[in-house]
């Protein structure tokens, strides 16, 4: 299923693409998650959701699969790729999420701003899928609303 | 003491036996839940089951972690493919309807490779059965994820060198086989490519593909299995609808003795050919429970259930039916392909082929040629679903009929009558070859015009067209036949299938009066222990009170074929029959040497023999007691007047009906609601009309959920989207109207009885009867077909395209 996702956080496109960029720093401000290794463009991790009465504790890999900031820090995009499964046996998930920045309206106090898009086709299987398929739009807009408030607040 | 001086006299229970409205006796221990259902099974120091699925259609298994699963509390062991390779077995396919079918192995726990989400892959035993869940969560699975052939055509089309995705890369293809029955062939009929011809040219011509939609048994009692390895012989109890069928496999795929082996079917709660099967879980639990040399286990949950017992229907149906410009039907020509799922199941295969039979039903078609493909993918395995195959071919021959009336601008019924076998034309040999003993249409069909109000309908139907009318009314016809009492053994034989077709019965008669019957026809649900009662205490004059019927235990009645096909009372209850007649016979010397009188003297009527010109009698039942004790009787006789009988069928039994259905469908939402259903049945002898009336009501739900409501849906990863009964929508009582549902009786002629099989009929009649309701209330929007369920959504887009055409 295809998952859009569109927020504006407060700081210019070359310092919203650095902050995508440490991926370590990123996901601290996603739910759940936890990165256990860095290997370049590779990471390694976890992510606990609760899909209304589905825990699920996925564990997997990821890795940047496209990185560019346009020179005039105009726009950026990255396309990440992440695959992993429930250590529960409960499910898999697949996804590769595309995020497009580009600047935003300048904010009040004159500072800028950055308009992000993500765009994620998730592939889930298993009992997951099953059950929690109608739950995962909810859900991931919840859980996306936490990490732009987290996100703003490290960019601020 | 003799028991029929308290219970009513054998006069007066011969009088009404047989039609009579007798509550079944089984219910109050079936509805009150107080009985012997599989899962309240439990053998001192049962280990209880969990099985490891995949979640990926398909897959191969590069790697299965069971460390922390084996270091769970209580958890006693975890056993994968790998471990049972050797003892587990294979699940067989009964019926190859090709020498040249390709079908895959069927490991009960995959081994390397999975090719359906809900496959096992590891069994996990601990000594509950919460301990066992918990542990199952534990059990790392890596796959290496393959291409998933899902959809049935795709797969049909997909070979190696178009890089299709094969369900088994191994196999090569997905096709597994093709069956043709062709008149001119079979010299049955003539070249349905000349009635073709002919009908393109100056004829009509009606080309249609329908869909059969994947739909799920949903069973209410979930599978569940016990086995006991303890003791000479190893106890299986299975929520099953085949307690012989399945000792007979189990023997032959593992290797232990038959003997050795006793496979027991409780009281099962529904089945609808959904426990026609023998299955994984039962193979894992008998594998695991003789390996450990303990008690186990397994019930499923009911989302396992939905996911892993197998699915039925799923079939694109292309239909080409010519005829004159008279309406006069001249030939058709059906090609199918059917969906098997990941594995060629017990019948699997065979299912669509119980349908080539009977696509021509009630029709005088000159020539006929059915093409199947059977056609494997990566989802759940299909087979027998009430009906299995008939309601297939009845749908696509009922639709066809009203769209050569639409096309003629004429009447559905008119076109019908102009077609049909008419009564005095019995018996008929059909252009599949069947030979039709008895029936009549136009008097079934006259019985259900004059309930329905068919014309004042038609006519209410007319002025709300004229009005236009935003909710539409439509009228759905159904004049079906099907064919029941699976099945003479030498026609199974013909047809490359791996058993017989006959039943088996037993009467004891013992000594204190009570007659103790057995039946290889193991009910789930029927009925059988009323009916069978009543037709054993007709035949022997005995009370009904008096007659035990009991079932579905290898080692109570050892020989059976089981419960399927509107088999158990065409064939199972005529062996009962015959077993009773035989009981007479052996009694009768008795009753001649105790009266004093010549054999030839002696009558038997109403439970007593008496001599003839004389009042003195003896009952059967006081003979039972003087056989008991054998202290006086004639010289060269054994001493028991118990029986025993086998019937095979020589032929099938054709149940017929007419059923027509009103249906309101309103224009601006697309919601259809049933407005009216009138049904009249013709299944022969009626032994209990109670319970005929309960198969045709539920049958006709299961039909009328089929046309409405049920679809088993998957992504386009080949999950099953339908894995709860919050998605996978079967009907409650609130959803359905009151049936007129009456019925009419031509005797069977092949079985003495006259019955012929009621099991399937609702549901064969219904799902056409529906449809074709729905798709004449839309005719005037230029609607001339909508995709099954026939949901809102789909009735809504129907109404928007056909105006737009």
């Amino acid at each position: 299923m295809e998952l859009t996702h569109r927020f504006t956080v407060p700081a210019d496109v070359a310092t919203t693409f650095a902050a995508f960029d440490d991926v370590e720093s990123v996901a601290e401000c996603f739910p759940g998650a936890e990165v256990t290794s860095v290997d370049g463009d590779a990471f390694t991790g976890g992510v606990k959701i609760k899909l209304g009465p589905i825990s699920l504790t996925f564990r997997g890999e990821g890795e940047f699969r496209e990185k560019s900031l346009a020179k005039d820090g105009s726009s950026g995009r990255m396309v990440l790729s992440a695959r992993g499964k429930d250590r529960r046996g409960n499910g898999t998930a697949g996804a590769e999420a595309v995020v497009a920045l580009r600047p935003g309206a300048a904010r009040a106090d004159g500072g800028p701003a950055t308009d992000v898009e993500v765009t994620t086709d998730l592939q889930i299987g298993g009992k997951v899928a099953s059950i929690g398929r109608g739950l995962v739009q909810e859900v991931s807009t919840t859980m996306l609303g936490r990490f732009t408030d987290c996100l703003e607040k490290k960019l601020t | 003491m003799t028991t029929t001086e308290e219970a009513p006299t054998a006069e007066a229970a011969h009088d009404g036996e047989i039609g009579r409205d007798r509550r079944r006796k089984e219910d109050h221990r079936l509805l009150t839940g107080r009985t012997r259902w599989t899962d309240n099974i439990a053998p001192p120091g049962t280990l209880h089951l969990a099985m490891v699925r995949s979640p990926y259609a398909h897959a191969r298994i590069t790697g299965i972690d069971t460390r922390d699963a084996q270091a769970s509390p209580n958890v006693v062991a975890v056993l994968t493919g790998a471990d049972l390779a050797d003892t587990q077995g294979v699940l067989a396919n009964a019926w190859p309807i090709t020498t040249d079918q390709v079908a895959p192995e069927h490991k009960p726990v995959a081994v390397d490779r999975v090719a359906f989400a809900g496959e096992i892959v590891a069994v996990v035993v601990a000594r509950s059965a919460a301990a066992a869940v918990d542990a199952a969560e534990l059990v790392d699975v890596d796959y290496e994820e393959l291409p998933a052939a899902l959809d049935l055509k795709d797969a049909a089309a997909a070979t190696p060198e178009n890089g299709g995705a094969l369900a088994h890369p191994d196999l090569g293809t997905n096709n597994s086989a093709r069956w043709i029955f062709d008149s001119a062939e079979a010299g049955t009929g003539g070249d349905v490519e000349d009635a073709i011809a002919a009908a393109r040219s100056g004829g009509i011509l009606i080309e249609r593909e329908y869909r059969q939609q994947r739909l799920i048994p949903a069973f209410m009692e979930p599978r569940s299995v016990v086995v006991d390895p303890t003791g000479e012989q190893i106890t299986l109890w299975s929520a099953t609808q085949i307690p012989h069928i399945t000792r007979f496999l189990l023997a032959a795929t593992t290797g232990v003795p038959e003997s050795k082996i006793r496979v027991i079917a409780p009281d099962v709660g529904g089945g609808f050919g959904g426990k026609l099967q023998t299955t994984p879980e039962e193979w894992a639990a008998f594998a695991v429970a003789r390996r450990l040399g303990k008690p186990v286990k397994y019930t499923e949950t009911r989302s396992e259930s939905l996911l892993a017992a197998h699915h039925g229907r799923d079939q694109w149906q292309k239909l080409t039916l010519a005829a004159t410009t008279d309406g006069t039907v001249t030939g058709l020509k059906v090609e199918l392909l059917a969906d098997l799922g990941a594995y060629v199941a017990l019948v699997g295969g065979g299912v669509p082929v119980l349908g080539a039979f009977m696509f021509n039903a009630i029709y005088k078609f000159p020539a006929y040629r059915f093409d199947c493909r059977t056609v494997l993918t990566n989802k759940t395995w299909t087979d027998a679903y009430r009906g299995a195959g008939r309601p297939e071919a009845t749908f696509a021959v009922e639709r066809l009929m009203d769209e050569l009336a639409a096309e003629l601008g004429r009447d559905p019924l008119e076109v019908r009558r102009q077609n049909w076998i008419t009564h005095d034309e019995f018996p008929f040999t059909t252009v599949a070859g069947l030979t039709y003993d008895s029936g009549d249409y136009e008097s079934a069909t006259a019985q259900a015009v004059e309930a329905f109000g068919y014309e004042d309908l038609r006519a209410e139907q007319a002025r709300r067209r004229e009005e236009r009318d935003p909710v539409q009314l439509g009228i759905g016809i159904s004049t079906f036949t099907e064919m029941c009492g699976l099945a003479p053994s030498r026609v199974l034989g013909s047809l490359n299938y791996g058993a017989g077709g006959w039943e088996h019965a037993e009467i004891r008669m013992l000594p204190t009066g009570k007659v103790e019957v057995t039946t290889g026809a193991s009910a789930h649900g029927q009925g059988h222990e009323t009916a069978f009662s009543q037709i054993v205490a007709d035949r022997l004059g005995v009370p009904y009170e008096d007659v035990e019927v009991l079932h579905g235990d290898t080692q109570v009645a050892p020989r059976g074929l089981d419960t399927y096909g509107s088999r158990s009372l065409t064939v199972g209850g005529e062996a009962l029959a015959l077993a009773a007649d035989k009981v007479v016979a052996k009694a009768k010397p008795w009753a001649a040497h105790l009266l004093e009188a010549a054999p030839e003297d002696i009558e038997f009527a109403h439970g007593k023999f008496t001599v003839a010109g004389t009042g003195e009698g003896k009952t059967v039942q006081e003979i039972a007691l003087a056989a008991f004790a054998a202290h006086d009787y004639p010289e060269g006789i054994e001493p028991s007047i118990d029986a025993e009988a086998t019937f095979d069928p020589v032929n099938f039994s054709f149940p017929h009906g007419t059923h027509l259905c009103a249906v309101e469908v309103d224009t601006e939402t697309g919601a259809v609601s049933l407005r009216k259903y009138v049904c009249v049945d013709d299944v022969g002898t009626v032994i209990n009309p109670l319970i005929v009336a309960g198969q045709v009501h539920g049958g006709l739900v299961q039909g009328i959920a089929q046309a409405l409501w049920e679809e088993a849906v998957y992504d386009d990863a080949g999950t099953l989207l339908t894995g709860t009964l919050a998605d996978y929508l079967v009907p409650s009582a609130a959803d359905l109207i009151s049936f007129d549902a009456a019925h009419r009786s031509t005797p069977a002629t092949t079985n003495s009885l006259g019955a012929k099989g009621v099991g399937e009929a609702g549901t064969i009649a219904s799902t056409p009867a529906v449809v074709n309701a729905v798709v004449d209330a839309l005719r005037p929007y230029g609607v001339h077909d909508v995709r099954m369920p026939c949901t809102p959504a789909r009735v809504w887009h129907a109404i928007q395209e056909g105006s737009a055409a």
